[in-house]
């Protein structure tokens, strides 16, 4: 398989990922959209270092797993905050800075 | 592997979609497991199976674990109700196709880069994929590795300061 075929699968994800960010109002769903965005760039630097013969996607890859995972924890502790505050999480509800 | 490379790349396409589109965030949690198992398996059809395993571990075990714990504190009957608005939708769905739009043609147009590494496929299955990632690991990126470290750390403290009551 030619690497365009992991590029265009990465794209498709990574814009699904936005899509869901763009559109969902409930924070956690949107904070899964954010690791299918996440894992669609991991895709694509995994399929790139494959195809140029290098090591150092692979090791950013790694990198890109610890941040998600500090990621991971921090937003959800935001959002069981966000919670206990609104007794929700629909983000419209987040609008203390609105004129 | 190109039957198999189609097969995960439907699965993960269908999957990232139904993330997106269901109701009950506890459903799209058990999709998005699904999708990372299949991008797990791309990782070793690209021959990377250290990779795959630390996606399973990290991605659909511990994240999505954490996830499932935060839905399961919430209350998951008033979640469900928040309701999409057609306008946002509309404006995303623009956005959506501009953006998968630029990224075809832009991979399509692409003009083809030559290998530089010395990294083969056959170099990587003599060595073994786990023990060059751990030598990159240690001696070249050994600097983000510590720094890595310091993050984590604050992710740990900045969870706490999150989720405390206030006294």
């Amino acid at each position: 398989m030619s690497i365009n075929g992991y590029l265009i699968v990465a794209g498709i994800i990574f814009c699904i990922g936005m899509l869901g960010v763009l559109m969902r109002k409930n924070l956690i769903v949107i904070f899964m959209s954010l690791e299918l965005m996440f894992n669609a760039a991991n895709l694509g630097f995994v399929a790139v270092s494959n195809y140029l013969n290098l090591i150092d996607g692979d090791i950013f890859v790694i990198f890109v797993m610890v941040v998600a995972a500090a990621e991971a924890a921090i937003a959800l502790g935001i959002a069981v905050a966000f919670y206990r505050e609104k007794a929700t999480v629909d983000i419209d509800k987040a609008n203390e800075l609105k004129l | 592997m190109e039957a198999l490379f189609y097969i995960f790349s439907i699965i993960a396409v269908f999957s990232a979609l139904m993330v997106i589109s269901m109701k009950n965030p506890l459903t799209s949690a058990l999709y998005l497991v699904l999708c990372f198992f299949t991008i797990a398996g791309f990782y070793v059809i690209l021959g990377m199976q250290f990779l795959a395993a630390m996606q399973v571990l990290v991605y659909a075990g511990a994240i999505m674990v954490l996830v499932v714990l935060v839905i399961m504190l919430l209350n998951l009957s008033k979640i469900k109700k928040i309701k999409m608005d057609l306008h946002q939708i509309f404006i995303a769905g623009v956005i959506f196709i501009i953006l998968l739009a630029e990224i075809t043609i832009y991979i399509i147009n692409g003009y083809p880069k030559k290998p530089t590494g010395i990294y083969t496929h056959a170099l990587i299955n003599k060595i073994g994929n786990t023990q060059i990632l751990g030598e990159f690991l240690f001696t070249k990126y050994i600097l983000p590795f510590e720094v890595a470290s310091v993050l984590l750390l604050v992710a740990i403290i900045g969870a706490y300061l999150f989720a405390k009551k206030k006294s």
